[in-house]
């Protein structure tokens, strides 16, 4: 069964389009990453795809369904780019993984202790149970992204959509992360999609590929989107990229020289 | 201290005032954390409007001001997210206007005998038997639906984007919170006055807020400084013979810079 389903689907702001006739199919349990310039409407795709934004026009069915349905559901998880929340936010990391649980717990109802235990489940999912009763403004952005991973996966949803932040996070935790999510994905059967800037880190970890800026310029095996002619379509001139594996021939080149 | 405790509008001022105190002391943590401060400051201006509203048609004053403030901070949301205005440009022109509209009126209606004085700096020793049983009931109803939001209003105020994927309904939870905001605010317009009342929304969660990171601690710590500036506020004002409105944003500034030097002491020390 397909995990998602976008057909023509453009959305503006104003005069400006920032998507353009966008189709996209992803199958149920596969990795897929999008990656593309900033600007390039990733983030943007991403809330549509969540039903945060209205798409001008076209489509998402989220396994058949709309996403607003889908969410009614419980079907996806989401971990956003970045929360502008201030350090002081009185919140620890467990309070921030439970609030993952508020729509199942439902209205007029507390978090009580089988709550707690699956808070702290996927504290432990994502090597963060040490840091459960931190502040969450405190933590490290690495630490907060994997803080936000388990708040994304307590509920247990079928898709895991996440948004990388840009700044801040280092690459050796990051490539853990992606480790992380990737053993994630086979155990549950997940779904994922994830929007990166790191096109080079990504592509040992996901499935398919989706290169965007503005439209889908490639959808595909990671290999084959990093070819020089998808990537000066995508960022709009010739770029060099470093793959973090040893399928990387760029890197080897630039051994070799 | 007993004898202030035998009058019965000391009485009535200590319940109504106390009950307000707890619900102000709730609604002061998320008005903090959501960094809405001026909008509860300009909804309370705005109520003057909707107050001199009362006095022209004779309709209750303290009903017409809570209907008026409602629309106020609609008419805010509307123009502020549907048109090209800021929130703030938005507030600033619907407080000044309503203030100016109950100016006016108040004007013409050449009923200067009005207490006036009392939208303005608060009259929580005049409260009537029908008013302190009307608010109360209406406050501790206001308590317990807030409590029951709580966890929803939580979300929301830490990512609105994380709480719709989760299924809340973002606009019913604002629309109950503004609701009770803008209750709070005209009730409050009896404890403190109009010009005062910012002090009872946004000094309880602002010192609580200095003293602790733990959400349920701050809106426990909030209600207690709440509770302790207006109880104390109209004993002091009793004995002393003090404006109450004013004795007690007095009160709540105090605690605000006694938790500051606090905090700020704990932390050189660390």
């Amino acid at each position: 069964m397909n995990a998602i389903e976008i057909e023509g689907l453009s959305y503006s702001i104003g005069n400006k389009e920032v998507l353009k006739d966008i189709n996209l199919t992803l199958q149920e349990g596969r990795f897929l990453g999008i990656v593309g310039p900033n600007g390039g409407g990733k983030t943007t795709l991403l809330k549509i795809i969540l039903g945060i934004l209205k798409p001008s026009t076209g489509t998402v069915r989220i396994k058949g369904d709309s996403p607003i349905n889908a969410i009614k559901k419980g079907l996806m998880g989401y971990l956003p780019q970045a929360l502008r929340i201030d350090l002081n936010f009185p919140a620890t990391s467990i309070n921030v993984v439970l609030t993952g649980l508020y729509g199942e717990i439902g209205y007029m109802r507390f978090p009580s202790r089988p709550h707690y235990e699956m808070a702290m489940e996927a504290l432990r999912t994502m090597g963060m149970e040490e840091l459960a009763f931190e502040i969450f403004g405190n933590l490290s952005a690495g630490q907060q992204q994997r803080v936000l991973a388990a708040r994304a996966l307590v509920g247990h949803p079928e898709i895991l959509i996440l948004d990388e932040p840009s700044t801040g996070i280092d690459v050796v935790g990051q490539e853990d992360f992606y480790h992380l999510l990737k053993r994630l994905q086979k155990r549950l059967n997940l779904t994922i999609i994830m929007v990166s800037h790191d096109i080079g880190a990504l592509t040992g970890y996901v499935d398919e590929m989706a290169c965007l800026n503005r439209t889908l310029h490639y959808h595909g095996s990671p290999v084959h989107a990093l070819t020089e002619d998808v990537l000066s379509r995508l960022y709009g001139r010739k770029v060099d990229i470093m793959l973090h594996s040893d399928a990387c021939e760029k890197c080897a080149r630039l051994k070799r020289e | 201290m007993f004898e202030a405790l035998s009058y019965g509008f000391v009485q009535r001022a200590l319940i109504g005032g106390g009950l307000l105190a707890l619900f102000s002391g709730i609604i002061s943590v998320f008005v903090v954390l959501r960094r809405i401060s001026f909008l509860g400051s300009g909804i309370a201006h705005a109520a003057f409007g909707g107050v001199a509203i009362g006095f022209i048609s004779g309709i209750n004053p303290l009903l017409s001001a809570i209907l008026y403030s409602l629309l106020i901070s609609y008419g805010i949301e509307a123009v502020s997210t549907r048109g090209r205005i800021a929130e703030d440009t938005a507030i600033g022109i619907f407080f000044t206007a309503s203030m100016a509209l109950g100016i006016v009126l108040i004007g013409i209606s050449r009923k200067y005998n009005v207490d006036l004085f009392g939208y303005l700096f608060g009259s929580i020793l005049a409260i009537t038997h029908e008013e302190a049983l009307i608010g109360s009931v209406v406050i501790i109803f206001l308590i317990i639906l807030i409590i029951l939001i709580s966890k929803e209003l939580y979300l929301i105020t830490f990512n609105e984007e994380l709480a719709f994927v989760s299924g809340i309904k973002i606009r019913l939870i604002k629309s109950v919170f503004f609701i009770s905001m803008a209750v709070a605010i005209v009730l409050g317009i009896k404890l403190v006055g109009i010009i005062l009342i910012s002090a009872l929304l946004v000094i309880p969660g602002a010192t609580a807020h200095l003293l602790t990171k733990r959400i349920v601690r701050m809106i426990i710590l909030s209600c207690v400084i709440a509770l302790a500036s207006v109880t104390g506020g109209i004993f002091l004002s009793f004995y002393f013979n003090l404006p109450t409105g004013g004795t007690i944003s007095l009160l709540l500034a105090v605690f605000f810079f006694m938790a500051f030097l606090l905090q700020r002491l704990l932390r050189d020390g660390n």
